[in-house]
């Protein structure tokens, strides 16, 4: 070998034909190589979107999600107020919580490296903990391919103008079939027992029915509500407005569901095999009640199981109050009512019919004579339009109307009706007068939208042909030639904003006065309580503001400690569902009252 | 042209040789349901015959309201570049299934995994028996009746520090007043 080896010393700059060339070796700086797009890393939680249903806590198999407080957030109606924790020692990164969250605020991201000492600082809220996590999302969930069932199982109902043609009950129920498959789509989260008035017991009666045990199902319900099958089909279910799963999809039929268990009963001794209700002893204790109605009902009926002895008064010749002689029967069929007040007089509630506190029976004597008194009287007296020649034959008010048509008497509408309101009231009473086969108008201040009455009520209208002319103000009715309504006259409106930032008022166009011919005009733009029952002399400590009865304690008691009230005149809201819980609370006041417990 | 005769032609091939069930599920993608004794001959036949030379995956499902496990093998064709799922049912009660690493030694592995993960037992069947999980002698994790959640919990312990968890439905009848019943809270949801 050469001292002097060329070759040996030219060979090593070979490598300089590999200048400009891209180098196989990792680059420095170092580049993190792109992280798969469906990765699994750490936890990501919207906390604006998440309203603490806890699904992610309950699917975790390995226990690894909590749910906690934390700073900031509070529970709100459809908001439980509380956020998940993870404890990333545990979690297996499956991302079950993930495909479970009914609100798609729980992800998780393309972060998966955390190093650090402290084995506990591996507890850690998503949302909270990594806030900058959101811009580095990648596995969520798709409503469309999830463990969650978006979709409810549809009502069958009859067909529009099918409906039409008599007072059948226009929706038709769920088999048992779909009302297992349709209770199995719950999550048992419990929000909307936190909206309902009466707090009813939604999760266990619906889990109930998804492991088919119908009868647990009825006595859950009837645990505070005596009236279920009412509810069942007219509730204005506020429950279902916040369910978990309506956020991304359909809500689960809370009120369809209930509507079946109830069916499952179909007599009142049915019921009370079912109930199987523990009726106290008497306790020596009377109460009186005035009306009825749906809180009345409730109180007497929850009062009897604990021993008192309950008389309503009632002045119709009917129970029910305004869900008997308000609600149509295509809605709420009389059969209905009947079973459930036979099911309650079964138990041992007395009801007085054509009996008027006022009238057939003074308050006075009434206060003398029980123990306790409950004040159920509704709201039974329409506003009147304020129009003129709203007094003539042909006008009426669409309260009276239904319960004309409801009490089972008839009432000529001619072939032309207009009705006058937005609320379920005023669609009932338009599609009564539809099933009387007359062309139904209802003339509404507003737009559509703004319309107080249930979508599904102001749908079921259009299909039976009702025509809304919305944006309308009446000003007065014609009085024919036969001194009967021959027509309205109406102003169209615009809808001005509001400056306060209220919603846009309907301001009358000048000269836009149209006239609408029509044999009636229904009004329906309200109610209030008629208080001519009550003395002067209790005025004093019953306090009227406003035409609603003041309560002074969470249990409904008025002024007068011996006096609770509940129902349409007491409660904001004036529903069935609230006058139910009235009356439970209600019983609650008087037990407390009177037993001191 | 119809659009599916690659895939018509194989399904009625097979269903003419074996008398089985099947369907095109879309385009590229064939479904055969077959009885577990005809599963190793509609393989080589698929392999041998049709080209499906590679097998994609094994895949099993518990069908524990049916007392089944399900088998799919899912092979593919070069040529015609289609899957064919061939699938059966076999007892969960004594679950056993056919060997099939003689027609593909990947499959080796597959029925290794769901020997261990379902206590499908495959006669023949060289490997340890030990695949993944160590020291494992509960039932076959992937069974449905294994409950997850009670091993974890019994396996490892609690973190400090969580204890301030609510119970959701807990939480939200406190804030409302609402009085669940005794009887009906076997109903609320698990805790």
């Amino acid at each position: 070998m050469n001292f002097f080896d060329l070759k040996g010393l030219l060979q090593p700059l070979g490598a300089v034909k590999q200048l400009g060339k891209k180098p196989h070796t990792i680059n420095y700086p170092y580049e993190t190589k792109r992280t798969a797009d469906r990765y699994r890393g750490l936890h990501y939680n919207d906390l604006e979107v998440c309203i603490g249903c806890g699904n992610c806590s309950t699917i975790c198999q390995n226990a690894a999600i909590d749910m906690i407080n934390i700073d900031g957030i509070t529970a709100k109606n459809g908001d439980s107020g509380l956020r998940p924790r993870v404890d990333n020692g545990r979690c297996c990164w499956c991302a079950l919580c993930v495909e479970v969250c009914p609100t798609g605020s729980l992800s998780l991201t393309k972060d998966y490296i955390y190093v650090t000492p402290d084995a506990n600082a591996f507890l850690w809220t998503p949302g909270v903990s990594n806030p900058d996590a959101k811009n580095n999302i990648s596995f969520t969930s798709d409503t469309n391919l999830s463990l969650s069932m978006y979709q409810r199982v549809p009502m069958r109902e009859l067909d529009g103008m099918e409906r039409v043609k008599s007072f059948a009950e226009v929706v038709l129920g769920y088999s048992e079939e779909e009302a297992r498959a349709e209770a199995q789509r719950c999550i048992s989260c419990g929000l909307c027992s936190n909206v309902c008035p009466d707090h009813m017991h939604i999760p266990e009666y619906i889990n109930a029915i998804a492991q088919g045990n119908d009868n647990d199902a009825l006595k859950i319900i009837y645990d505070n509500n005596p009236f279920p099958e009412m509810c069942g089909k007219v509730c204005t279910r506020r429950c279902e407005d916040v369910c978990a799963i309506q956020v991304r999809g359909e809500a689960v039929a809370i009120r369809w569901l209930k509507r079946y268990a109830t069916e499952t009963a179909p007599t009142a001794q049915k019921i009370k095999d079912i109930v199987n209700p523990i009726i106290a002893e008497p306790n020596g204790k009377t109460v009186g009640i005035i009306g009825a109605g749906p809180a009345g009902l409730t109180a007497a009926y929850y009062l009897a199981l604990r021993g008192f002895d309950v008389t309503i008064y009632e002045a119709q010749s009917y129970a029910g109050g305004m869900t008997m002689f308000g609600i149509p029967k295509y809605r709420f069929p009389l059969d209905s009512v009947k079973k459930q007040v036979e099911y309650m007089e079964s138990i041992g509630v007395k009801i007085k019919y054509n009996t008027k506190v006022g009238r057939d029976i003074s308050f006075e004597e009434m206060h003398t004579a029980y123990d306790a008194i409950f004040v159920g009287i509704g709201f039974q007296k329409a506003w009147t339009l304020g129009i003129e020649n709203e007094d003539i034959p042909g006008c009426i008010a669409a309260v009276d109307y239904l319960n004309i048509i409801n009490r089972g008497d008839s009432f000529d509408v001619g072939k032309k009706v207009a009705v006058i309101g937005g609320g379920n009231v005023a669609i009932d009473g338009a599609r009564v007068s539809a099933r009387y086969g007359a062309e139904v108008t209802i003339l509404y201040r507003r737009r559509i939208s703004e319309m107080p009455a249930d979508w599904e009520e102001i749908e079921g209208a259009e299909h039976e042909g009702v025509h809304i002319a919305i944006q309308t103000i009446p000003t007065r009715i014609i009085k024919g030639e036969n001194g009967k309504v021959s027509g309205i006259e109406y102003l169209k409106a615009e809808m001005i904003a509001d400056e306060n930032g209220g919603r846009p008022r309907p301001v009358a166009i000048e000269g836009s006065e149209t006239i609408l011919e029509c044999d009636t005009v229904i009004g329906a733009i309200g109610q209030e309580a008629d208080y001519s029952w009550l003395p002067e002399s209790f005025k004093a400590k019953i306090e009227i503001k406003r035409g609603m009865m003041i309560v002074t304690n969470e249990f409904n008691q008025t002024g007068d400690p011996k006096v609770f009230a509940g129902g349409d005149a007491v409660n904001k809201t004036a529903d069935a569902i609230s006058a139910i819980a009235d009356g439970y609370m209600a019983v609650k006041g008087i037990s407390k009252f009177l037993l001191g417990n | 042209m119809d659009n599916l005769q690659i895939e018509n032609n194989i399904l009625e091939t097979i269903k003419t040789a074996f008398k089985v069930e099947g369907k095109v599920v879309r385009e590229k993608r064939v479904e055969i349901t077959a009885h577990k004794q005809l599963i190793s001959s509609i393989l080589l036949f698929a392999k041998n015959q049709h080209n499906y030379i590679h097998l994609n995956h094994i895949t099993c499902v518990d069908w524990i309201e049916d007392g089944e496990f399900e088998i799919n093998y899912i092979i593919w064709s070069p040529t015609t570049k289609n899957t064919l799922i061939i699938k059966t049912r076999i007892s969960r009660e004594n679950a056993q299934m056919e060997n099939i690493d003689n027609i593909w030694d990947q499959a080796n592995t597959y029925e290794r995994e769901m020997r261990e993960m379902y206590g499908i037992e495959f006669p023949g069947l060289i490997g340890e028996h030990e695949f993944i999980l160590e020291d494992w002698d509960e039932m076959p994790p992937m069974r449905r009746d294994f409950d997850t959640l009670e091993y974890a919990t019994k396996t490892f312990y609690q973190r400090p520090g969580r204890e301030d968890a609510k119970d959701v439905r807990e939480e939200l009848t406190k804030q409302s007043g609402e009085e669940i019943p005794e009887f009906a809270k076997k109903y609320s949801r698990e805790k």
